[in-house]
């Protein structure tokens, strides 16, 4: 799991990488340089890292101690679009936080869950300006479904199909682009939040909000918590 | 030089464009094959400078597509890719001579200046 891991963070840190380099040089052919974008494209590489270590640390040791706490949906989702806010800006694409009804607290692995949302967001924002939709809004959103608790990040338009993504797990590691309806970067940022929630018994499914697209995760609730 | 850019990441493209820019060249941005045809159409461009990992369409893909329209067929393509060129030993001479692209940059090696070069030596061949 830490190989296929490796492999998406690798594809996908190489896109912010040789965005710091060629904007570098950009400032210096210009003679000015903005700091602003630099900073939050190496903030973003960082977090890459940042999953990957989690990502392999949970696969390694998730027998022994994988740490479940109680965690409110709405406020992973709420910290997830704060993280993502400065790359949307960048990509132009308006993010939009869902949170109506009432959840009660689940039992995840926090860290686990707010980096495979932050990761899945960062691989969408990346994808969507390259869709024909000139609507460029992403929404991230959580609703209640027959099996538990979606989260999940959502667009008016359909990126990636259940089969498509089914497809896209069987080819990772043997085709340059697995998900065709994705970037090949975009694609991996899919495949790191796949297997970040595969390291947490969880699994990435494509899913509709109202008349959105989407991929997220279904969470169960837990009525002890509930309780407290 | 009206130049066509199909790159699908905004920000990489975006940096491209206006690298090109100070060169005073004219970009037109596209993030995918469908769009750069569209485009190809509207604004007679130049050079097309292509990346060939496209969402949906590839970029090989769009080169036939653009190839058999006799006006696009000496119009020069420059790959600008994160492909390395070793992947396509086997097929050089189909890129060459069937869809004749004038140059290859593997992207994450290639520097802006470096390419700059590239594009500016088509536009004093242009001239």
């Amino acid at each position: 799991m830490s190989q296929q891991l490796l492999l998406g963070i690798a594809e996908q840190l190489k896109l912010p990488l040789l965005q710091i380099a060629r904007q570098a040089e950009l400032a210096s052919l210009q003679g000015k340089a903005d700091l602003h974008q630099l900073t939050t494209t190496a903030e973003s590489a960082l977090h890459l890292i940042d999953s990957y270590v989690l990502g392999v640390r949970l696969a390694n040791h998730q027998e022994q101690a994988l740490v479940l706490e109680p965690v409110s949906i709405s406020q992973i989702l709420y910290d997830t679009g704060h993280e993502l806010d400065a790359l949307a800006k960048f990509y132009g694409v308006q993010l939009e936080l869902s949170l109506g009804g009432k959840f009660g607290p689940v039992l995840a692995h926090r860290e686990g869950l707010q980096a495979a949302l932050t990761s899945l967001g960062a691989a969408l924002i990346e994808a969507l300006p390259t869709t024909q939709n000139p609507q460029l809004t992403l929404r991230l959103a959580t609703h209640r479904c027959r099996y538990g608790i979606v989260a999940g990040l959502y667009a008016d338009t359909e990126q990636l199909t259940a089969k498509a993504l089914r497809d896209g797990r069987k080819l990772q590691g043997r085709s340059r682009q697995p998900l065709v309806g994705l970037s090949p970067s975009a694609g991996a940022g899919v495949f790191v939040a796949d297997a970040l929630l595969s390291a947490m018994h969880l699994r990435l499914k494509t899913s509709r909000h109202h008349r959105l697209y989407g991929l997220g995760t279904v969470l169960t609730p837990n009525s002890q918590l509930a309780l407290v | 030089m009206r130049i066509i850019l199909v790159e699908p990441d905004r920000l990489l493209a975006d940096t491209y464009r206006q690298a090109l820019e100070v060169q005073n060249h004219q970009v037109v941005m596209c993030a995918g094959a469908q769009a750069a045809i569209f485009a190809a159409d509207e604004e007679q461009p130049d050079l097309v400078i292509l990346e060939l990992q496209l969402v949906g369409h590839s970029g090989i893909e769009f080169l036939y597509e653009f190839r058999s329209y006799v006006d696009w067929q000496t119009i020069p393509v420059v790959i600008l890719t994160n492909v390395p060129a070793g992947e396509f030993s086997g097929s050089w001479e189909l890129l060459q001579q069937e869809l004749q692209i004038q140059a290859y940059h593997y992207k994450p090696l290639t520097s802006l200046r470096t390419l700059l070069a590239t594009v500016n030596q088509f536009a004093t061949v242009k001239r």
